[in-house]
């Protein structure tokens, strides 16, 4: 190997790039050549320089600003905050600069995580589940069942109310419950989780049309019902109508057992 | 917020002042928006808003070739690494690391950016060479050789810090 074959590899060794068999010949070159070995040392000297370089670049708090006011990325900032509200408890306040800046983080991706507007509005009301699960949703916890179907029918001015399922047989009880609002629709979100696993039901008004066009329809002959089972990640979903309101249930359990629990609770309109 | 430093890290590498660096990171955050079903969650984010701030550069400001010009760079002082401790520096010290920062920024921007984009994204992002080609949109092996002619060229101009004997900058 000549001194200018060795060069490339030089660069890649640095970076811990370089595999055999171009390794051992490097090395083996570098065992003869004093001129690479230098070559070597500087090379690993540099990175070092830049890496450190870098490492002391920060944004400045001018540009941090710049982004979270801006509207493009935080379109019409108090409606924004209104989506997300949850009206069956108070908002914890923020105590401390630190909190309220990881908030500004989770906020960031939340947004990145956030369906455009065009999407079926059911399919959007799916991202809740998620955000629940990584602890993203700002919900407070209860027990009390009662005071969730309360809250979130009060939410709605009484207009429609929650399913108010009980789904103990399944091991689920219900946890938690808030108001998402997607395009100006206010979806109420109980939030039942157990043994068995994880579970959300979703109430809003709306009609079939609601359900995703690629949704698989399932009639139910016994109670003249449609179903439309459709997922969205891991996450499977059963919607069906009552009236003028659109309940889904979401979970990750199988969507046979999904449907078979969606079928057995739906009553006709 | 999210990989805001390293996407304002590589900016300012890109573009020709902060004020430009900053609109970069703007847009870049923009357009992730706008792209975010785009985004695999899973996979690396990090490298995923890198490409789109390349990809926004590349497309709205490579045509302008807006290198620093050689006069804007500092002449350096020829013991310049012999006189920075390795641990513990002091308030003297601090002031040679801060220079030194700026002769990296300052040589950084005097070579061409197909040579400053890979080191920017391996040795200040901490890429390995395939995401690199990944963000870059080239293969691995010009990674590579681009990082090799990169760090020459500085080596070049930073000659005088790092000690480089003559006959190896020649070589290279």
């Amino acid at each position: 190997m000549t001194c200018e074959e060795a060069q490339e590899l030089i660069t890649a060794l640095v970076d811990r790039e370089l595999l055999d068999p171009e390794r051992s010949s490097l090395e083996l070159h570098l065992q003869e050549c004093a001129v690479c070995r230098l070559a070597l040392e500087q090379e690993q000297a540099l990175k070092q320089a830049i890496g450190g370089a870098g490492e002391r670049i920060h944004a400045p708090s001018d540009l941090r600003h710049k982004i979270v006011s801006d509207q493009r990325i935080f379109p019409d900032k108090s409606r924004s905050a209104r989506r997300w509200r949850d009206y069956s408890w108070p908002k914890p306040q923020l105590a401390h600069p630190a909190l309220a800046a990881a908030l500004v983080a989770i906020a960031i991706l939340t947004t990145f995580l956030l369906k455009p507007r065009d999407q079926p509005v059911s399919v959007a009301a799916l991202e809740t589940y998620d955000l629940f699960l990584r602890d993203e949703l700002p919900v407070r916890r209860t027990e009390d069942t009662d005071q969730i179907v309360k809250e979130l029918t009060r939410a709605v001015g009484g207009h429609f109310h929650p399913m108010g399922y009980d789904l103990t047989a399944m091991n689920l009880r219900p946890v938690a419950g808030l108001v998402r609002e997607i395009d100006g629709r206010k979806i109420l979100v109980a939030i039942y989780q157990g043994q068995g696993g994880t579970l959300f039901c979703y109430t809003f008004l709306g009609s079939a049309e609601d359900a995703p066009p690629n949704a698989a329809r399932f009639f139910d002959a016994a109670k003249k019902m449609n179903f439309y089972a459709f997922s969205r990640g891991r996450v499977n979903a059963v919607l069906h109508r009552e009236g003028g309101v659109i309940c889904i249930l979401a979970s990750e359990m199988p969507m046979e057992k999904l449907l078979a629990l969606a079928q057995s609770k739906a009553k006709p309109s | 917020m999210i990989h805001l430093d390293h996407l304002y890290r590589v900016a300012v590498h890109l573009a020709k002042d902060p004020t430009e660096a900053e609109d970069l990171v703007q847009e870049t955050f923009v357009r992730a928006l706008a792209a975010h079903d785009q985004f695999d969650p899973g996979t690396n984010m990090k490298a995923w808003l890198t490409k789109i701030l390349h990809n926004f550069f590349f497309d709205h400001y490579r045509q302008r070739k807006r290198w620093i010009s050689a006069e804007e760079i500092p002449e350096p002082e020829s013991d310049y690494w012999e006189r920075l401790p390795a641990e513990n520096p002091g308030p003297e010290s601090r002031l040679l690391i801060k220079e030194l920062d700026d002769q990296i920024t300052a040589v950084l921007k005097r070579i061409p950016v197909e040579f400053r984009a890979p080191i920017v994204l391996v040795d200040m992002g901490d890429f390995s060479y395939d995401e690199a080609a990944a963000i870059l949109s080239c293969p691995v092996g010009t990674i590579r050789s681009r990082l090799s002619r990169g760090r020459k060229l500085m080596q070049q101009y930073l000659q005088a810090y790092v000690g480089i004997p003559q006959e190896i900058a020649k070589r290279k």
